[in-house]
């Protein structure tokens, strides 16, 4: 659906240069939830605003299934943005219209037939549950309700793509929970594809299928959201995991496992084989069902009084049984 | 008190007729001229350094001219455009002139505290720039336009003050003929309380309509 190529951006200051992506290649694939998480700085936004060209990309290419985005004129590229949905993290309406009149611009900008414009919006008041809030304006309206607001005005002229850049970090929790389902409904019901950029590792967990680390202007790891997570490779992406789960300092003195289990692993008591076959006693600190993307893994943290070389054996054995071993830490 | 009514109307009406026409032809060249200023500015919608430039020496150029200088220096245009350089009808010209380049000021400052936000949300709607200027940034400024019409509007009506010098006739004309030269005190009181008046009238209105307009 969405193919990156080689993609980078540099912005030129005064005699300084800054790199904000750097040789980034994504393919994004139809009706997928793609998740782009980083840390402030790390350019996602750069990297969403390039797809539609808020920003020109300095280097690399762009297609949206066979359209190349980087090469075209100005006046194709308003065309091919009218299918490209976008909401913002400050949600970007105009202030001087009502809430129908913000979903209904882009319609206006078609000037599309005002019967067809007032059906279109009535039906998207309804889908994002706004009906009674048409008339009014934006000042009176709540965080989450603004965002509703965006998320309709982005699905008006029928998208096949919705960006989301930072979508809920200006709402709270529950809020964010809200905005996150209607997401999720809306992908179900319109099967269009949504690009996400977050630095909130919920947002990953609960809606993406895949999910692309970026750090410093460069995508360290990407794939299904699952298989990134339950085996985290970069610090970074540990740090994310974290976000979910912390072990207190204190707990953290003795030989420490962080192991997953996933479908393979989670019928068997590997555990309480694994006491019995080292005789080893094995104290568990904490244990967790992650569910990412409505799959479970068990995490579970334990630490294991073991030598040196039983050591090895130990996570030897774990991960013929398909658990996944992490080493938090090893004295 | 009937000689003052008869001294003051004919007056009260050049100076309404001076300041309205004004401020048509102000608005109409003004929100044009401040609006090419804001979108040529770099990193605007249609950036143009060469063009933005050369609008913004032309601008501070005829503001940094005292009005009552301006007046006497444009009289040949004056000529030109109106056909004479007397009269309420030629004190327009100069008004305009003077306006003119300080309105675009306004609104280019009105034109800046849009949100950028909401621009950049019409460009990755596929806006135009032409339809992001007319449906957005003015739209969205138009709370601060209005504000700026009447600063502009009571800056005109100061201006017009001066206009006696070249027989445009007006308030200020009339204190400065009567009240003055004349020393008819009560003239003098009479203008300065009528322009006192007009200047609250004024005022008020454009920040009634400011408050219905703000949406904020």
């Amino acid at each position: 659906m969405i193919n990156i190529r080689h993609l980078s951006k540099i912005y030129h200051q005064e005699k300084s240069k800054v790199v904000a992506l750097e040789d980034i290649n994504l393919s994004i694939e139809q009706g997928s939830i793609y998740g782009i998480i980083g840390l402030s700085g790390a350019g996602k936004s750069s990297l969403i605003r390039c797809i539609n060209r808020i920003e020109e990309p300095t280097k690399g290419e762009i297609w949206l299934r066979d359209i190349p985005l980087t090469s075209l004129s100005p006046d194709e590229l308003r065309k091919v943005r009218k299918k490209i949905g976008m909401i913002f993290q400050n949600f970007n309406l105009l202030s001087t219209k009502t809430v129908f009149e913000n979903i209904a611009f882009p319609l206006r900008l078609n000037k599309t037939p005002e019967k067809v414009a007032r059906e279109k919006v009535t039906e998207l008041l309804k889908l994002v549950d706004l009906t009674d809030k048409a008339h009014v304006y934006p000042s009176q309206l709540s965080g989450g309700q603004k965002q509703r607001v965006g998320i309709a005005r982005a699905l008006v002229s029928d998208p096949d793509v919705l960006l989301c850049d930072e979508a809920t970090s200006a709402l709270d929790p529950k809020t964010t929970k809200q905005i996150l389902a209607l997401l999720k409904k809306i992908h179900q019901s319109l099967g269009l594809t949504i690009l996400v950029i977050t630095h909130e590792m919920d947002v990953i967990k609960e809606i993406c299928s895949h999910v692309a680390i970026l750090e410093n202007g460069r995508v360290i790891e990407q794939g299904r959201t699952i298989d990134v997570f339950s085996k985290p490779g970069h610090g970074i992406t540990k740090h994310f995991v974290d976000q979910i789960h912390h072990l207190p300092n204190h707990l953290q003195n003795g030989k420490i496992l962080n192991l997953s289990f996933t479908e393979g692993s989670a019928g068997e008591p590997i555990i309480a084989r694994l006491i019995k076959h080292f005789d080893v006693e094995v104290n568990i600190l904490s244990g967790r069902i992650e569910w990412i993307q409505e799959k479970p893994i068990g995490k579970l943290t334990v630490e294991v009084d073991a030598d040196s070389p039983q050591w090895m054996q130990i996570i030897d054995y774990l991960e013929k049984n398909h658990v996944k071993v992490e080493v938090v830490h090893h004295e | 008190m009937n000689d003052f009514i008869v001294l003051l109307l004919p007056s009260l009406g050049e100076t309404l007729y001076m300041v309205l026409v004004s401020m048509i032809f102000t608005v109409l060249l003004g929100l044009p001229l401040g609006v090419i200023l804001v979108v040529t500015d770099k990193d605007h919608i249609l950036p143009n350094s060469f063009i933005h430039s050369i609008l913004s020496y032309m601008v501070n150029m005829t503001r940094s001219l005292p009005f009552i200088i301006l007046m006497i220096f444009i009289i040949p245009f004056t000529r030109w455009i109106v056909g004479t350089t007397i009269g309420t009808t030629a004190a327009i010209v100069p008004l305009v002139i003077a306006a003119t380049p300080f309105f675009a000021r306004v609104v280019e400052t009105a034109l800046r505290e849009v949100d950028w936000g909401v621009v950049e949300a019409s460009i990755a709607m596929g806006a135009t720039p032409l339809q992001m200027i007319t449906k957005v940034l003015i739209p969205e400024a138009m709370p601060s336009l209005v504000l700026g019409i009447t600063i502009t509007t009571i800056n005109i009506l100061g201006y017009s003050a001066m206009a006696g010098v070249v027989g445009g006739g007006g308030l200020g004309d009339l204190a400065v003929r009567y009240g003055y030269h004349r020393f008819q005190t009560e003239v003098m009181l009479a203008t300065v309380l009528v322009l006192i008046l007009l200047v609250q009238i004024i005022q008020y209105c454009g920040n009634r309509a400011a408050q219905i307009l703000n949406r904020k």
